[in-house]
């Protein structure tokens, strides 16, 4: 293994750089070409071209008036903060407890979770669709914060129940000692350490929500109750497929969650590595 | 709504020693309701009630503009069993699975072994590794469609230049190349997540436990094998059964490229579910049904395999 | 087991209605419901927000509510391709609109869901229905379907294309078509000489095309299906043997969609395919000389071309007053309602008093073919009841009939006598 005290470029690791960097070009490329085409004007979408010889960067402001997709946007930012502020306080007190305590049913709480885990909207959708309509829900952002969050839940439950069990119970027990309640000791002393693993499922949870496309297409039927993926899709129309604006459309719905992303990339790993140590 | 459940209940918990569940606090006396209860119950509704809709659903009768015509018994069943597509579907779901699934753990457990090492610009290469995860796959499936577009795509204009093939190909048009270009685009799509969840597994494993292998005199892809690969099982595991379920169930990537055409040469049994809807909704909640049995199965295969019950 | 017996509409509604019953509440058993609120669900016909149907519908409504005090509409506008799959869920839940416009209408026939077209429509506004569009609304003899807008097909081509390759006139024959797109292949003047566009799409439209080329069709003159018919397998046997296997269509027809050959026309390099008038805009925009001319036939250019229609209809279950369906759909079908939705997406009317002004109308020029060739114009069986079915089976596998006509053509035709039994 490479020391960390100096950076000396031997030639091994000269060819793990290259290598790295190669990689990293062949992991954007495929975003960088849709870049160039969101920024195409419309006549030279079909030229078998790399790049367009005019960069419409009218297209970039236009695609907001050409759709609905400020609204969508809107929907979507609701939908991945709710579904995640919906996770953390569900998930939160059910991993603590299942972390610390047992319980008779905590083996079948678990095995419900992981069965959870197995299952993914696109199978359940006609049951999903037909239950939503019986609670009258369709068209709520509500019911997307509460499927995104239930089938983000499971997830969630695993990390923070392994990140909570790799803490040590004493650091808690010594704070109850001193007078804390349960509670107290839960938010004072465990939430703090297990910070990353929160940090993991949020983004997990923020992510996959952000970016969900099947119930939204279900669930919501009209296109200004319809969030972000849902409203790019519809750029693919009868006739033609508005490429630019579609492409337009993604990278901007990619944007945010980049930024966030490159906040807290360490964390994950750390969070992660709980997951996979238990 | 959790939260108020469990904020009233905490005073009468006062600061009662944990574990003793005897204690006569509410909080202590509800036990763990108050604490996995809302889980269970988000779990009940939007998981577990849809799974019984679905099944109630297969054993319908419904036309085609959906009317409800009465109860089918087992009909819609037989109908799935007797399609032509049904067996092929299958078979290539099981491939489908394998091979992606397979391919994603090989190549990440190279990337995590590659990014875990030190050079120059390691945190912006591996922020590079993040775009396809952070990218909605769907819009990935679409960008790799246009991008293999017979009349405008980039890929064919650049395979084409570079002289791999001669004229311009419809790849997504047959099953033959669509399978592969597919299989790519899903390998792709997984690696980010797998990769970091290895990577986390290899920061856990000691340095000392290198430093005693040197001593032993266990050198490069030798320590990989007998130390690296076993101490990162648990990472390993995590990694494969998360991608084992998205990749099974995976419908954006198919949906986007091919929409499981031309017929159903192209699809798995999630994407083949979504075509039979269009003509029988009952036999689209049948194929669900199998589709869940499958789940079902690769459960118990992998509680059997982790010995996920001794564990506990 | 007991299929005929639920197909007698009596048992069937009223198995039907204690079925709907648990899935949601449904309306009165054919009264329909007491509300002076009218549900609308239409599909949206835009391609961006400027042009969105809703903005069309909502204006409607809010016209006719002013027109009429009290009454009020409830517009929902679906995309397209999302628009059958959330009908579907909505008659399966029995959450059903009061006027829904769409593709198809019989499906819903089948079940006794529709009011028959004469108690939602006065005489008056029915009998400026065109009767060619009229007759396509029938179902077994009495009217349900509505029509809204038309369109019918014509060969498209690209003149500049046709001058490099030599070719000098359109194509009116089969062989004309092997003949000109050979040319343009061989001097390379286009990517793709002849577009065949059998993919889930429109397989339905373009192979009814061709079909009709040769005399064929999806049903005889009874109403039963003759997809595998003889004609059918020769008409897809050339297709193979003499555009598809030499190269001179797009490589793969099943799995290519109509949008990416429209696309490809209207960026000029495309040589010629069956289209409908949207793609007249579409070819100006791209700066594209194009032509149009009768589909060429197997042994002359077709007669009675393919007409299409969309449809609206009054669901019996909805919750609002028959009366004040039958209000809007008068309102709606008003001569300046049906001109602006005409105009608005290039499509072809289906009322005579429209059809009149546009034919007078210069600004409507470029229509002027299609609308020609609409009196005489041949629809799928819109009214058969299995048609939804059956259309879905050919948009899925049908394309495949250009690698194997007869396997093909066969499964098809068992699916559809299958579905036909299942009535």
């Amino acid at each position: 293994m490479e020391s960390r005290t100096k950076r000396t470029f031997k030639p091994r690791t000269l060819v793990i750089t290259a290598v790295a960097w190669g990689l990293a070009v062949i992991f954007l490329l495929p975003y960088i070409e849709m870049i160039i085409t969101a920024l195409r004007p419309a006549n030279e979408l079909r030229d078998r071209t790399y790049l367009p010889d005019d960069f419409a960067w009218s297209n970039l402001i236009d695609v907001w008036g050409e759709s609905t997709l400020g609204t969508n946007l809107k929907i979507t930012l609701l939908v991945a903060g709710g579904s995640t502020l919906l996770v953390l306080l569900v998930s939160l007190p059910a991993a603590y407890y299942t972390a610390r305590m047992t319980y008779r049913g905590r083996k079948l709480f678990l095995l419900l979770v992981l069965v959870t885990q197995m299952f993914q909207p696109t199978a359940l959708l006609v049951g999903l669709y037909r239950e939503f309509y019986q609670f009258d829900m369709l068209n709520s952002v509500w019911t997307l914060i509460l499927t995104n969050g239930a089938f983000n839940l499971a997830f969630a439950i695993w990390i923070l129940t392994a990140y909570i069990g790799s803490i040590p119970k004493e650091l808690e027990e010594a704070a109850m000692v001193d007078g804390t309640g349960r509670l107290g000791a839960m938010f004072r002393v465990t939430l703090p350490l297990a910070m990353p693993g929160v940090v993991t499922a949020v983004i997990f949870t923020f992510i996959s929500a952000w970016n969900e496309f099947v119930m939204g297409l279900t669930l919501s039927t009209e296109p200004e109750k319809q969030p972000l993926t849902v409203g790019i899709s519809n750029f693919i129309g009868n006739y033609t497929v508005e490429w630019n604006y579609l492409f337009a459309g993604s990278v901007i719905a990619i944007v945010p969650v980049v930024i966030l992303f490159a906040f807290i990339e360490r964390h994950v790993v750390s969070g992660l590595t709980a997951g996979s140590v238990k | 709504m959790s939260a108020t459940v469990s904020k009233t209940t905490d005073r009468g918990s006062g600061g009662r020693p944990p574990r003793r569940r005897s204690g006569r606090g509410i909080l202590a006396r509800l036990g763990p309701l108050p604490w996995i209860a809302p889980a269970v119950l988000l779990i009940a509704v939007v998981v577990l009630w849809p799974i019984y809709e679905l099944i109630r659903t297969s054993f319908l009768k419904i036309s085609t503009a959906g009317f409800v015509r009465g109860s089918a018994g087992t009909d819609k069943y037989k109908q799935l069993f007797e399609e032509t597509d049904f067996a092929q579907v299958i078979t290539w779901t099981v491939i489908w699975t394998v091979v992606v699934v397979g391919v994603t753990m090989l190549l990440s457990l190279g990337l995590a072994q590659l990014f875990n090492q030190n050079f120059p610009g390691r945190t912006v290469t591996r922020w590079a590794l993040i775009a396809p995860w952070a990218a909605s796959v769907l819009m990935t499936a679409i960008g790799f469609k246009w991008m293999l577009d017979r009349t405008a795509g980039v890929l064919n204009t650049l395979m084409m230049d570079l002289g791999i093939i001669d004229q311009s190909k419809d790849w997504l048009g047959q099953p033959g190349t669509a399978w592969p270009w597919m299989m790519f685009v899903a390998v792709f799509v997984s690696l980010p997540f797998t990769t970091y969840t290895l990577l986390a597994g290899l920061q856990t494993i000691p340095h000392d436990v290198y430093e005693a292998a040197k001593i032993d005199g266990a050198v490069g892809f030798k320590t990989y094998l007998h130390i690296t690969l076993p101490l990162l099982r648990p990472a390993f595991l995590v990694g494969f059964v998360i991608n084992l379920i998205n990749v099974f169930n995976s419908f954006p990537i198919i949906w986007g490229m091919t929409k499981g055409g031309p017929d159903s040469d192209t699809a798995t049994t999630t994407v083949y579910m979504f075509q039979l809807k269009s003509t029988d909704i009952g036999e689209s909640a049948a194929m669900s049904v199998v589709n869940f049995a499958m789940v079902v199965v690769l459960v118990l295969i992998f509680l059997k395999v982790s010995r996920w019950n001794k564990e506990d | 087991m007991n299929r005929r017996l639920i197909a007698t509409s009596a048992v069937g509604v009223a198995m039907a209605l204690g079925l709907t019953a648990c899935g949601g509440e449904s309306g009165g058993g054919d009264g329909g419901g007491d509300s002076k609120t009218v549900k609308l669900v239409a599909a949206d016909y835009g391609d961006k927000k400027s042009n969105a149907s809703k903005i069309y519908w909502e204006d409607v409504a809010k016209r006719f509510e002013a027109a009429n005090k009290g009454y009020q509409v409830d517009v929902e506008v679906i995309n397209w391709n999302d628009i059958d799959n959330k009908v579907k869920a909505m008659i399966q839940s029995g959450n059903v609109p009061d006027v829904l416009q769409t593709g198809g209408y019989a499906d819903k026939v089948a079940d006794d869901l529709l009011y028959k077209r004469s108690d939602v429509l006065s005489p008056a506004t029915e009998k400026k229905l065109i009767p060619s569009f009229a007759k396509a609304g029938e179902s077994d003899g009495t009217a349900y379907g509505i029509p809204f807008v038309s369109s019918t097909r014509l060969l498209f081509y690209n003149k500049e294309i046709f001058k490099k390759a030599g070719v000098a006139e359109a194509p009116k024959t089969w062989d004309e078509v092997k003949e000109a797109a050979q040319k343009i292949k061989d001097k390379k003047a286009a990517d793709t000489p002849y577009g065949l566009p059998l993919g889930p799409e429109e397989a339905q439209g373009e192979s009814m095309i061709w079909e009709l080329g040769n005399n064929g069709g999806y049903t005889d003159e009874s109403g039963k299906y003759t997809i595998n018919s003889k004609a059918n397998v020769e008409t897809f046997s050339w297709l193979k043997d003499n555009l598809v296997k030499p190269g001179l269509t797009q490589p793969n027809p099943a799995s290519t969609d109509r949008k990416t050959m429209f696309e490809d026309f209207a960026a000029g390099k495309l040589g010629m395919l069956n289209g409908h008038p949207t793609l007249i805009q579409m070819a100006k925009d791209g700066k594209v000389d194009y032509g149009v001319a009768p589909i060429p036939g197997k042994t002359g250019p077709l007669e009675s071309t393919l007409g299409v229609a969309d449809w609206m209809m009054a669901f019996k279950d909805g919750k609002a007053k028959k009366a004040a369906v039958k209000k809007f759909l008068d309102f709606a079908y008003a001569k300046e309602n049906m001109l602006k939705f005409d105009e608005m997406y290039h499509l072809m009317p289906v009322t005579q008093e429209v059809a009149d002004t546009m034919a007078s109308d210069p600004k409507f020029k470029t229509l002027k073919p299609f609308t020609d060739v609409a009196g005489g114009a041949k629809f799928y069986p819109l009214g058969d009841t299995t048609w939804d079915a059956v259309s879905s089976e050919i948009k899925k596998s049908g394309g495949k009939a250009v690698v194997d006509p007869k396997q093909t053509l066969d499964d098809l035709q068992k699916k559809a006598e299958a579905a036909a039994e299942d009535q």
